[in-house]
């Protein structure tokens, strides 16, 4: 995919099943490679959508295999969005706080997410699924 | 994710490989680990240099292996991390809490 062929939008379904993690990351790096980005651009961007997937499955779906989480790429030519839906009600992201405890197990995946992307975003949906949207400029300022 | 095991000079070596991204992996670290120390092996080497990526989730899995080891007098140290694995312990401040390696020799004299 080259940065003459405009925009392109991808959709796809992946089961609440954590092996499934890696498929996004091979969209990402696959459609991704020939953009103007660095290899640690495409690497933040798509940590950040594992990152996100992973929560959906889990928060989200509840790791129910028969839920599916679901993906949407927009590639730009300087631009790449991701959003990710899950059937699960969300939560607050205006009042979240990291947990301060340095060796607590989980709870980083949405400052990993903060810290990678240059826009985070959580809402719900039109249809009522919970929606996060991340979003990274390519090229070599990124 | 697989997980190849090896002893030098007393220390323990686990070659982790593929995702570590919690579930299955978890279980399989955790255990792995419990039989070291049963064995009263508590130097452990953890080589990430074939895990292409590791989430949040996995974090926790090397936490928790850190904190079970320390807790038995041992130490857990890190090998080979790649560029996109150091990323995510730098914005999760963990790289104030493993140390790591590029090189298998040092980081086995460095238990020594």
């Amino acid at each position: 995919m080259s940065a003459e062929q405009g925009t392109h939008h991808i959709e796809l379904k992946i089961p609440s099943q954590l092996v499934f993690l890696g498929v996004p990351d091979a969209i990402l790096m696959e459609l991704a490679g020939d953009l103007p980005a660095e290899q640690k651009t495409l690497d933040e961007l798509s940590t950040s959508v594992i990152e996100a997937c992973t929560n959906a499955m889990e928060h989200g779906n509840g790791m129910d295999a028969d839920r599916f989480v679901e993906l949407h790429f927009d590639f730009a030519p300087d631009r790449i969005q991701v959003t990710v839906l899950d059937a699960g009600p969300g939560f607050d992201f205006n009042h979240w706080t990291p947990p301060e405890d340095l060796l607590r197990e989980r709870g980083r995946g949405i400052t990993i997410m903060r810290e990678f992307c240059d826009t985070l975003e959580f809402d719900t949906a039109p249809d009522g699924r919970f929606r996060v949207r991340l979003s990274k400029t390519l090229g070599e300022d990124a | 994710m697989k997980i190849k095991e090896r002893k030098r000079d007393g220390v323990a070596i686990l070659e982790m490989s593929g995702k570590l991204m919690g579930g299955p992996d978890a279980t399989a670290f955790g255990d792995t680990l419990k039989t070291l120390i049963h064995e009263g092996v508590t130097n452990i080497i953890v080589d990430l240099g074939k895990v292409s990526w590791v989430n949040s989730t996995g974090l926790g899995i090397l936490i928790s292996g850190y904190s079970t080891v320390k807790k038995n007098g041992g130490d857990l140290k890190l090998l080979h991390v790649s560029d996109r694995i150091e990323s995510i312990f730098m914005v999760s401040k963990l790289h104030t809490v493993f140390t790591s390696f590029d090189d298998e020799d040092e980081a086995v004299r460095s238990f020594a």
